[in-house]
């Protein structure tokens, strides 16, 4: 049976789906908004794309971000990091130790240097660049995969 | 992990390529088309971006 097929009774679900609940579930596992839509081929491969491209990137020594107030850049990267939901922890917890988002302003601050530190661990990482591509890619395409969760269930999308 | 920057380039424009091929399309030739187009499109300007950049820095 043709996918298309399958996802033919997605209206019936839609029409009783809340946009929001949509939206929160599609953050909290890649594919499960689609999946509560009745896009049930869809949510399938949303997760293995973003399961695999987060995998790679966690397996390549990608690094989850730190905010720091001088950078304003690093604001957008933990943005990007949290929306790949909790999947997030599992990367900042592999990179810093600990599931932390700021990086402390004092540079006298022994934890900041302990997190610079593990930072730099893995920048020094040959597969670095590739695997912070990859994180950085399963985050972008999570953000998509709620927005168009969004679209699903308010109508504007089949 | 994959330390070959050819295979990493191969297997981001595939992962890519799926994800949005599913995202935009919903025929499954649609979806194949898109897939080609796409990943096919990643894998050769990359190429060609990597020739015309090999010569630099210049010395």
């Amino acid at each position: 049976m043709s996918d298309t097929l399958v996802e033919q009774a997605a209206p019936d679900a839609r029409s009783v789906s809340s946009p929001f609940v949509a939206c929160f579930l599609a953050w909290l596992l890649p594919g499960l908004g689609h999946f509560y839509l009745g896009k049930k081929v869809r949510a399938a491969m949303f997760f293995a794309v973003v399961l695999v491209m987060f995998t790679l990137g966690v397996a390549s020594d990608g690094a989850a971000s730190l905010i720091e107030q001088r950078q304003p850049l690093t604001f957008l990267a933990t943005f990007d990091n949290l929306a790949a939901g909790p999947m997030d922890l599992i990367s900042r917890y592999l990179t810093f130790g600990s599931i932390v988002y700021v990086l402390p302003g004092e540079e006298g601050d022994p934890r900041r240097a302990e997190l610079v530190e593990r930072l730099r661990s893995r920048v020094r990482s040959v597969t670095y660049e590739y695997g912070n591509t990859f994180l950085l890619t399963a985050g972008l395409m999570n953000i998509l995969l709620i927005l168009d969760a969004f679209d699903i269930a308010t109508g504007r999308k089949d | 992990m994959i330390r070959s920057h050819f295979l990493n380039l191969l297997v981001f424009s595939a992962l890519v390529a799926v994800f949005f091929a599913f995202l935009t399309q919903n025929d499954p030739k649609d979806r194949v088309r898109v897939i080609l187009i796409l990943g096919g499109s990643m894998v050769v300007l990359s190429l060609i971006i990597a020739y015309v950049m090999y010569p630099f820095p210049l010395r």
